[in-house]
């Protein structure tokens, strides 16, 4: 069986208008505009099989969503090339588009004066899908989503994750064999996030569908997903098991502090590896497997006013995993700023 | 007056700030000003229509009429430059709430709520309005008059208050009807008929111009004072117009304010 | 995965324009209050250029225009600009800029359909609206009442549905423009303060000087406006002047079909190289 998401190669670069400050510079720009190249993806390769949830993790401007945009067909990819539900996402058409969603987390398509019952007809409409087909699914999703009468309230009265379930029910009708999500649970409260990933898992076991999802959440990872791409300045630096990177940066725990009394950094050091230390508070990084323990410690020996023990979060996990450098996604954060605000007004 | 004092000190330095952001959208002055030109050169050709076919409209002559259309441009400019962006956000800030933020501060709330954004680059359309009257103004050929330059000015100024007080009227319209959203549609659709000089409307659009929409008192009584036309007996009710209008919409301000807190917001 | 009966390419079809339609409708009559207020910025220009021209004409005909044939052409400008209005080229500056374009792209169906379902849900019913203001005003003021003759009034409706694809299709193309320039509104605008004078918004196109309305001639605008008014007055008379406008409006619709197609594909190839 041929892979759901096949992408060999993939890159993109963008030409960015570069402009020297100041009247002078916007005059000259306007004479004689000047390009810089940015790759912001660079050679990605990678594979998903059908039914698999695999996580795209990076820092903000990493090229999470520029890939993202190329594999369904928004963006032709400037070298290299993708393959997904079988078809090549730029000339796939509309036989494509019925195999796919896109979910993006901070664009709604739900029609925000009305309630989202009118979005799955118009969706049901737009895909063609059966009546017969429609009446099983909608039930479905809204059993799964526990969506109970939300579909029926006006989506601009409904909380940001009531509306993301909404969303992803009227993504979900017509039945997609891979799935697009770019950062599903942003901003979401807790209680949402957790319908929102649980619902993922059932419906992907259910379905035989594959899952491609950005996000900022360690928890989402853990959750929904056993493998991860991780992307840092277009490039592709890993892909593998969760596990296995986990066990790669060497598995830690961070324990956040709040002391109520001072006491020096070198006296935390003997607990472990002290992440910050911004008095009264501090984190303290610790192997997995001795956590409970060295806090117990800090408990019995410390005045403690607060703790609490927490994974890293995946910029930090990035950053242990593959050093200094990959932490720094600024200069392409920037970059990517740039691209969505200017190089499309720029001419051709 | 002192609450007025206070808001004028807290004015000027949102100004400031607002004249440091507005310098970086000098591209967008450029772009108005060519849209400016381009519109009042397509006012000005219909009004060489009309006069293809008559003589004069509603016993104005052609470059009368060009004075006028000076004098709405200008009019139009303090509307886009002061109005729109400031009382025009009104209905806005009702929906959302933003108005509680300003009436627990201690300033006085309609001076504060109607100059706190200015669109500066649009001033350019007042003195561009300005100097096509002054210019069409010179080819009427009528000599000009102490008389006529001050009941001008104080003609423009009663025409910028009655301007103001049909747009604090059509905003507080919010407190009622918070679902309509395009009031300003509404001013826009009906400040239209300023492009003419009322005696130029069949006799019902005449009355209501005057009498119950007073836009007659916006273009054509200022250019009727510089092109020597105004009676003085006019001239003292425009007056009393413009204090009228100043009155009209403190006291409406205060009653829709009073619906306002009463309804909780 | 997918259900056994597969319906026919033209059923679905159909079945998305309902929708679309439908939704478009219970949107519209969410903002009933704010369309009542463009319902009357809308008729407000042509009652000003009535009111204009019913004042020059008090001394006679003007070129053939009496108060009573000026009346009718600007109640018939009216109603044919609430049926041929364009204001895609800002929703689509919109979501290209607030990358709403986006799941539009992902859709099986052009977006451009949906707009068409919006046109139509919308100038209907608003169209119906001004028909019937038109109505009522004609019971009370004898100036503005036309011939009632069906064959006359069908042949009006083919000039007014064909002069809405042509203005539809000419502000879509523009606005598609915003796939390379922030700018493609204010080319809308120039369009409009153009057709001014050469659809015939604010005078009949025989009040013109004669080379203006010439160029006219030569371009869309009085497809668009002007011809379907003087079908619906009842100003065209003879089958020659019939066959020139239907076919002027049959060649415009053409080329601004081609036109959109050509800048649909060109910005959607753009869009794809540079992103969103």
């Amino acid at each position: 069986m041929p892979a759901a998401i096949l992408a060999t190669e993939l890159s993109k670069t963008y030409d960015v208008k570069v402009r020297d400050p100041g009247i002078k510079g916007a005059l000259v720009a306007l004479a004689r505009p000047r390009y810089r190249p940015v790759r912001a993806v660079d050679s990605v390769t990678f594979a998903i099989e059908r039914g698999d949830a695999v996580a795209f993790l990076g820092p903000n401007g990493a090229g999470k969503t520029t890939t993202l945009k190329m594999l369904t067909g928004l963006l032709f990819p400037s070298s290299g090339c993708a393959q997904v539900a079988g078809y090549d996402p730029w000339t796939g058409g509309n036989a494509f588009r019925q195999r796919i969603a896109f979910v993006l987390g901070n664009k709604q398509q739900l029609l925000w004066d009305l309630p989202p019952e009118e979005t799955f007809r118009l969706n049901r409409a737009i895909y063609g899908v059966s009546a017969a087909d429609y009446t099983a699914r909608r039930a479905e999703l809204v059993e799964l989503l526990v969506l109970g009468d939300l579909v029926d309230k006006p989506a601009r009265q409904l909380s940001l994750g009531e509306r993301m379930k909404c969303e992803l029910a009227a993504a979900l009708l017509h039945q997609p064999e891979v799935l697009f999500l770019d950062e599903p649970t942003l901003g979401l409260d807790l209680e949402a996030q957790q319908t929102i990933r649980s619902f993922l898992g059932e419906y992907r076991q259910r379905h035989d569908a594959t899952v491609l999802l950005t996000s900022h959440y360690m928890a989402d990872v853990t959750a929904l997903a056993s493998r991860v791409l991780i992307i840092n300045r277009g490039r592709l630096l890993y892909d593998g098991e969760l596990s296995e990177l986990v066990a790669r940066i060497a598995p830690i725990k961070r324990i956040e502090l709040v002391l109520s009394e001072l006491v020096p950094r070198a006296r935390l050091e003997n607990y472990g590896r002290v992440a910050h230390f911004a008095p009264p508070s501090a984190t303290i990084e610790v192997p997995r497997e001795t956590a409970t323990a060295a806090s117990a410690r800090l408990l019995a020996d410390l005045a403690v006013a607060d703790l609490s023990i927490q994974d890293p979060p995946i910029e930090e996990v990035i950053r242990i995993a593959f050093g200094e450098g990959a932490q720094d996604g600024e200069g392409n954060a920037e970059a990517e700023a740039l691209v969505r605000a200017d190089v499309r007004r720029a001419p051709p | 007056m002192t609450s007025i004092r206070r808001t004028a000190t807290v004015l000027r330095a949102f100004w400031q700030l607002n004249w440091l952001e507005e310098l970086q959208y000098r591209g967008n002055f450029i772009a108005s000003l060519l849209g400016t030109v381009f519109w009042l050169l397509m006012a000005i050709l219909t009004a060489a229509l009309y006069f293809r076919h008559t003589s004069r409209l509603g016993g104005w002559e052609f470059w009368d009429v060009v004075v006028l259309l000076g004098i709405f441009n200008a009019l139009a400019g303090v509307v886009e430059a002061v109005l729109r962006p400031g009382i025009g956000h009104l209905p806005a800030d009702v929906r959302s709430g933003a108005l509680d933020l300003v009436l627990v501060r201690p300033v006085d709330a309609q001076f504060y709520v109607s100059f706190r954004r200015l669109d500066v680059w649009r001033f350019a359309d007042v003195v561009l309005g300005l100097a096509l009257a002054g210019y069409a103004f010179v080819q009427t050929g009528r000599p000009i008059g102490a008389w006529e330059l001050i009941t001008f000015v104080v003609t423009f100024a009663v025409a910028i208050a009655v301007v103001y007080a049909i747009w604090v009227a059509l905003m507080s319209l919010a407190f009622w009807f918070v679902a309509v959203e395009n009031m300003a549609a509404l001013f826009d659709a009906l400040f239209e008929a300023a492009r003419n000089p009322v005696s130029a409307y069949p006799g019902a659009l005449r009355f209501l111009f005057v009498y119950l929409i007073p836009i007659a008192w916006t273009t054509t009584i200022p250019a009727s004072a510089l092109t020597g036309r105004l009676r003085p007996a006019l001239a003292l009710w425009a007056l009393a117009v413009g204090i009228a209008a100043i009155g009209a919409s403190r006291l409406l301000w205060r009653v829709a304010l009073t619906r306002y807190t009463s309804a909780g917001g | 995965m997918t259900s056994g009966t597969t319906r026919s390419a033209v059923a679905v079809f159909r079945d998305q324009y309902a929708e679309l339609m439908r939704s478009a409708f219970l949107i519209d009559l969410q903002y009933r209050a704010s369309i009542a207020i463009w319902l009357i910025w809308g008729v407000t220009e042509p009652i000003i250029s009535l009111g204009i021209w019913w004042s020059i004409a008090a001394a006679g005909a003007v070129d053939g225009f009496t108060r009573e044939a000026f009346a009718q052409y600007f109640f018939g400008v009216a109603l044919v600009n609430q049926a041929t209005l364009s204001w895609d080229a800002w929703n689509i500056d919109r979501w290209i800029r607030e990358g709403e374009m986006n799941y539009r792209l992902t859709r099986p169906i052009a977006p451009i359909h949906e707009a068409i379902a919006d046109n139509v849900a919308y100038k209907g019913p608003t169209a119906t609206i001004i028909l019937s203001a038109w109505i009522i005003a004609a019971a009370f003021w004898p100036a503005v009442r036309i011939p009632f003759e069906p064959a006359h009034w069908a042949l009006a409706i083919v000039a007014i549905v064909l002069a809405a694809a042509i203005r539809f299709l000419n502000g879509y193309a523009t606005g598609l423009l915003a796939f390379w320039t922030t700018r493609a509104t204010a080319l809308v605008e120039l369009q409009f303060g153009i057709s001014l004078f050469l659809s015939g918004r604010i005078a009949p196109l025989s009040l013109l000087p004669p080379r203006v309305a010439e160029v006219a001639g030569y371009l869309w605008f009085p497809y668009v406006l002007s011809f379907p008014v003087q079908v619906l007055t009842g100003t065209i008379t003879t089958t020659a002047q019939y066959v020139r406008g239907f076919a002027g409006q049959v060649i415009w619709l053409a080329i601004w079909l081609m036109l959109y197609l050509l800048v649909w594909s060109r910005g959607r190839r753009h869009y794809g190289a540079v992103g969103g």
